[in-house]
């Protein structure tokens, strides 16, 4: 065959360019700003004194004895939560996921539920079951049986660990439940065959596959901890202690002293980071143990006679996460005296007219909603945007980009609010005192959460799909929009909802952002605590959790699927 | 109908090389099959073909266009190819009617156009009035015959297959091969398929393309590849053989140990290495040993190490004397001999193939 | 001739003030007005949220078409919003209501605040006034001690401060927080005055519970959870006892720290007639009765009566605090009381 004349038919670059090139460009630079330049002036002011740099803040962080304390109180918090989760959390899992304990699904969504329970609003609650004196449960010990002393001071860091396990061990679960569901179970029964028990073969041959889960989940759990703001603040305050949260927010009253927090955050970055770092090296790239195939065959573990316990040893963890504090929180929002018994002069309404007729209320509450719309499309449409360059491998550095969209979890709340407080209280992007500021500090926060369930949806959708569309004639877009789009639907209405209700929940970063023309839900339950208001504190979080649950709900429902399992369907066959 | 002319094309992954100098022209309207292990490269040199992969060298052109080089690579959707998948890759949420249609309506036919087009050819995959049905409803066997329709009604310039048969079952496979091969004679699309499977290849193809890390080491057609492979590994894969390594002793004697074979050449070099193919079809099985004068141009003598019934045929392994090499003899039913009878083997010259390309891995 | 002059001069006299009266009247209806077109008053207080509330809708009956934003916090951080806020040029506040007085030495020196006398203010005692007219004491109360009467018997109540100090109320008592509330940086100041940080240090050592706002004591004391009080405002404990409540307020022989919360308009408010209208509201009798009747505050207005179950000012042994001295001594009030109590 004759060579043509090869420069004529040789094409064009232009022919040969990727038209959808610009889309990913965009949403990569969108992302580097989000992120970066936050933490830009957070590592500039930290350093900044007077005179120009100076390392004296870091000094002072490293020498003044308050600092250290609250440095310590938050490690050792943060350690035992962190044991406490996975002594809870992974047994629980295997119960549910292994073995024949009544009552699994509803044991499941009990765990949601603690799950998407605001810990504040928890650790409020637990105020009320468990102050030593006035609590309930105190209270109630003391009327069985005539002691003088409380059984429980909830007003310790004993209790501050209790209630912030309450709130952590659903991350454990999960990860534990979602491993043991890929872990075929013929390793499991050969060792049953060679003659060991349940609880042998528990031990010896399911704990060392799911050892990595376990250590994964600890650590996640610790960064939860690590992170939060609200409990301790209502538990360790009282207390007279700080955790560094707790110290970071008090350094912002006046005079305030931002480079200090700016200083102080610091530390609370590098050990987040380093939690994460150890955390992927013990998972791999996956974040979950990678064993075995895909719905493998699990053979059900007969309890026998411990079946009845181990129910009620879960529902007693849920009764305590769950049961107790919604009981309690729904008591003192119709009582006009949240610690005397609930009897007809007690009841009232009043405490609902009140909080709703509150001005302070009533715009929190739209802008919650506000809020919690916007992040959530523009957080599930960017993380959709993001998970499907990183899975396809669409841009060169597709790996940088997937550690920026999963950086943000190595930020606590509250230093990522100290950050964009120090970025956006100056020109050129003067946001604060706007909503937009709380709009990036949740789009920021909740990226990584849209980006691994996003993340989840498009792995679960073979590239053949895709790629079968395009040898047949459809542009990269045109793909996206008639074929993985409607695949992926359900799972970036998940990632909606999850983004959703992580925005309505959030404190930690709101507390330092807000201010009174652009305060969310979660202030004004703060702000009701600091002056003591526990009945419109109570009405105000029962309102938060039903509009929770009714998210959770229209997306179960919608989706017709678990959503803790947290694999989407699509793929053919 | 064009060909594909592929030149030159290199792939790598990281370090591992997966086209290395790979080679291969594609006449119009044929169909080569890229035969191969896994890891040979046949799946990603068929990507690369298809626009999915950049080359770092060589080029790809159909007909006289240039679609792969290492400075640009036209995008698959200009490509004017089609494919099927080996996941079949319909699309679930779309009905058979509009997976099949897909191609059509980019192609911007009219709706009775379309119509009539995809009703044909779902005639043609013998799937008529399934157009309602959703992927998830209907077999493996189906969901590749809706697979195949899709590529096809678009009447591409070129069908790629990516082992497509690989997820049926053995009955449903055989099947699908002639309908594949009957689908090819009725529409005359130049085609490339993949498969590891050799009798899948010889069955549907009219070339065959053996591939090896990640280049092509014999191509011709299926008897061609059979009775004259160039390589060990192109004698190995197809079909079974007996490989015997000799020294040449003659122009067309060799030795091996103390044995002496004629062998199918007239220009060994003595002194020189020699590989051997010898198919066990080939080889003649006597009982006992041969008396008088040798009928056939190599007799050796040898011990039944085991005997095989395979139902149409049987499976022998004889230890030849002198030697400790056993060679796999293919006989007719009923067995001649048993384990421990003492047999001699006829081998015609013919029938001793000396390799020419012996590329050691 | 004589009279008729007289006659002459009344006449002229009354017909001049008749004249002059539409023009005071309609400066007033101007400025009302100017008020209603601005629409609404943006308030930061660090008054009781039940008792803020309350004078909010009282003001909207009274004026239909301004609305009353009302932002409650404790002082201390409401004039950190007013300096975070400036700082980053936001301009949303109209008056300024806290209990610490520091604060409007600091404000008034850094030219934040509008001069403006509400209306009657004249007749007001001087403690309740600033020399040169930038803010004036809308409510005054003072820190009182305060037990539940179910938990502790009326013998064993505490009647002094140092009395508090006695081991065995360890565990059992509950305090504000001077970071937090103005009420409570004055009582502190006060008792420093009074007995030294020593006081404190001792007290911090009987481990009370610390809650952030004076109002907040009451409602842990009235529920139980810590039998006593060492601190608050007097006002709080007199509403849950109300209430029906089983609390007992005790008023300290040594003293009582009164804490007159000042109230101004900012130099910068956006709304700054709708400010004064408000401003002339809440000083007017209507309102500083509501605050003494049921809100069982003290105001400076003379014309106002208390209940007959609150003791009269006159009958307490007032313990005063100068403004400037409360200005120049935050940090140290605030830092030195961290540092017994721990947070």
């Amino acid at each position: 065959m004759a060579v043509e004349a090869g420069a004529r038919r040789h094409p064009s670059w232009l022919e040969g360019l990727d038209r959808s090139a610009p889309v990913w460009a965009l949403a990569a630079a969108a992302l580097l700003l989000l992120i970066l330049l936050p933490l830009g002036w957070l590592a500039y002011m930290s350093v900044s004194g007077e005179r120009g740099f100076t390392f004296g803040h870091y000094a002072r962080v490293f020498t003044d004895p308050r600092l250290q304390a609250a440095l310590g109180n938050t490690l050792v918090l943060a350690f035992w939560s962190g044991i406490a989760a996975v002594a809870v959390g992974a047994p629980m899992a295997w119960l549910t996921a292994r073995t024949d304990l009544p009552g699994a699904r509803g044991i499941k969504s009990l765990v949601m539920a603690s799950f998407v329970t605001p810990p504040f609003l928890g650790a409020f609650a637990w105020v009320m079951l468990a102050g030593p004196n006035a609590g309930y449960l105190n209270r109630l010990y003391r009327s069985l049986t005539g002691a003088e002393d409380p059984i429980v001071n909830i007003f310790t860091m004993t209790g501050l660990i209790f209630v912030v396990t309450l709130y952590t061990f659903p991350y454990v679960y999960i990860m534990i439940a979602n491993t043991l569901g890929l872990i075929a179970s013929d390793l499991e029964e050969a060792a049953a065959i060679l003659g060991a028990n349940r609880l042998y073969v528990a031990l010896t041959v399911t704990l060392p596959m799911v050892l990595p889960a376990i250590l994964g989940g600890f650590i996640l759990a610790v960064l939860q901890a690590l992170a939060l703001f609200g409990s301790p603040a209502i538990l360790a305050l009282p207390a007279g202690f700080h955790t560094i949260t707790t110290q970071v927010w008090s350094l912002f009253q006046y005079p305030p002293k931002v480079e200090m927090a700016a200083a102080f955050s610091v530390p609370l970055l590098l050990s987040t980071a380093l939690l994460l770092l150890a955390q992927k090296k013990l998972l791999g790239r996956r974040g979950y143990a990678s064993v075995g195939g895909k719905g493998a065959q699990r053979r059900i573990i007969a309890l026998g006679p411990w079946r009845y316990p181990a129910l009620l040893a879960c529902l007693a963890v849920l009764g305590a996460a769950v049961f107790l504090p919604y009981g309690i929180l729904a008591k003192a929002a119709f009582s006009r005296a949240w610690a005397q018994p609930l009897t007809w002069d007690n009841f009232t309404l009043g405490n609902w007219s009140f909080t709703f007729l509150y001005s302070s209320t009533q715009s929190a509450i739209v802008n919650t909603l506000e809020l919690g719309v916007l992040t959530a499309c523009v957080g599930a449409g960017l993380a959709a945007l993001l998970a499907y360059v990183t899975t396809r491998q669409l841009v060169v550095g597709h790996q940088v980009l997937a550690f920026l969209t999963l950086a943000p979890v190595v930020i606590p709340g509250i230093v990522l609010a100290v950050a964009l407080f120090i970025a956006y209280t100056r020109p050129p992007f003067l946001l604060y005192g706007t909503l937009w500021i709380l709009f990036i500090a949740y789009l920021t926060k909740e990226m990584p959460v849209g980006y691994s369930q996003s993340d989840a949806t498009f792995r679960g959708i073979h590239p053949e799909l895709e790629e079968a569309g395009r040898i047949l004639g459809a542009g990269r877009l045109r793909v996206l929009r008639e074929i993985t789009a409607p695949l992926a639907k359900s799972g970036i209405i998940a990632t909606w909802c999850f983004v959703f209700i992580g925005v309505i929940r959030e404190l930690s970063a709101s507390i330092i952002l807000f201010t009174p023309n652009t305060k969310v839900m979660s202030v004004v339950i703060f702000d009701l605590k600091e002056e003591g208001q526990f009945g419109a504190i109570a009405v105000l979080g029962l309102f938060m959790l039903v509009m929770t649950f009714g998210v959770v709900v229209l997306m179960q429902s919608l989706l017709g699927r678990d959503v803790m399992g947290g694999r989407a369907s699509g793929a053919p066959g | 109908m064009p060909g594909v002319t592929i030149t030159g094309l290199h792939k790598s992954y990281g370090d591992v090389g997966a086209v290395v100098g790979l080679d291969l022209r594609v006449e119009p309207g044929e169909l080569v099959a890229l035969l191969g292990p896994s890891g040979c490269g046949k799946t990603t040199t068929l990507r690369l073909v298809a626009g999915f992969l950049k080359p770092e060298a060589g080029e790809i052109r159909v007909g006289d266009r240039c679609l792969s080089s290492p400075a640009v690579v036209i995008p698959p959707e200009r490509r004017r190819m089609a494919m099927i998948f080996q996941s079949y890759a319909l699309w679930p949420h779309m009905t058979v009617e509009q997976n099949v249609a897909y191609g059509l309506r980019l192609r911007k036919a009219s709706k009775a156009d379309r119509e009539r087009r995809v009703r044909d050819i779902l005639q043609a995959v013998r799937l008529p009035g399934y157009g309602s049905r959703y992927p998830g409803e209907l077999s493996g066997g189906q969901q590749q015959r809706v697979a195949v329709a899709r590529a096809l009604v678009v009447e591409p310039e070129i069908l790629l297959l990516d082992e497509p048969l690989s997820n049926l079952d053995a009955s449903l496979r055989e099947e699908m091969r002639f309908e594949i091969r009957r689908l090819h004679e009725q529409f005359h699309i130049t085609t490339l398929y993949v498969t590891h499977d050799q009798s899948e290849a010889m069955v549907i193809s009219d070339r065959v393309a053996v591939l090896q890390h990640g280049r092509v080491a014999q191509i011709g057609r299926a008897e061609e590849l059979f009775e004259r492979p160039r390589t060990r590994f192109v004698a190995e894969f197809i079909g079974r053989t007996n490989l015997i390594d000799a020294v040449a002793d003659g122009p067309s004697t060799v030795a091996c140990g103390t044995v002496r074979l004629r062998v199918a050449a007239t220009d060994l070099v003595p002194g020189a290495p020699v590989a051997l193919s010898i198919r066990p079809h080939q080889i003649a099985l006597r009982p006992g040993r041969a008396g008088g004068a040798a009928t056939a141009d190599n007799v050796l003598g040898g011990e039944v190490v085991r005997a095989s019934f395979l139902g149409d045929s049987v499976d022998y392994q004889i230890r030849v004397a002198g030697s400790g090499t056993v060679l796999r003899v293919a006989g007719p039913t009923p067995p001649r001999a048993r384990a421990g009878d003492a047999v001699s083997l006829l081998i015609p010259a013919a029938a001793c193939l000396p390799l020419p390309d012996s590329v050691t891995p | 001739m004589t009279t008729l002059r007289l006659a002459t001069a009344v006449l002229g006299l009354f017909l001049v003030s008749v004249a002059l009266t539409p023009l005071a009247a309609s400066a007033q209806d101007a400025r009302l007005e100017a008020a209603r077109k601005e629409g609404k008053v943006v308030w930061y207080t660090s008054l009781a949220l039940t008792s803020s509330e309350k004078v909010a809708k009282l003001f909207e009956q009274a004026y239909p078409g301004i609305k009353v934003e009302v932002h409650r916090t404790g002082s201390q951080r409401i004039l950190q919003r007013v300096m975070q806020e400036l700082q980053a040029n936001i301009k949303i506040v109209d008056v300024i209501h806290t209990s610490d007085a520091g604060h409007y030495v600091l404000l008034k020196d850094k030219k934040l605040l509008l001069k403006y006398a509400p209306a009657g203010i004249e007749r007001f005692p001087a403690a309740f006034k600033d020399k040169d007219g930038y803010h004036f004491g809308l409510r005054a109360t003072v820190n009182v001690i305060a037990y539940n009467t179910k938990s502790v018997p009326a013998a064993e109540a505490p009647r002094t401060w140092k009395d508090l100090l006695d081991p065995k109320w360890k565990g059992k008592l509950v305090t504000a927080h001077p970071g937090y509330s103005g009420v409570i940086a004055t009582h502190v100041l006060a008792l420093v005055n009074l007995y030294g940080w020593d006081y404190f240090k001792q007290l911090a050592q009987n481990r009370p519970m610390l809650v952030q706002s004076a109002v907040d004591p009451s409602g842990v004391v009235a529920s139980g959870e810590r039998p006593v009080a060492a601190n608050g405002g007097d006002y709080t404990f007199y509403q849950v006892k109300k209430k029906g409540n089983p609390v007992e307020i005790v008023f300290p022989k040594e003293g009582v720290p009164l804490v007159v919360s000042p109230t101004a308009i900012a130099a910068f408010a956006p709304h700054p007639n709708a400010a004064k209208v408000f401003t002339d509201f809440i000083f007017g009798k209507a309102i500083q009765q509501v605050l003494a009747d049921s809100e069982g505050l003290y105001t400076g207005h003379p014309d106002v009566t208390y209940p007959a179950d609150q003791p009269k000012l006159s009958d307490l042994n007032i313990l005063r605090v100068d403004p400037e001295e409360l200005e120049k001594r935050n940090e140290e009030i605030k830092t030195r009381f961290v540092e017994f109590f721990g947070a």
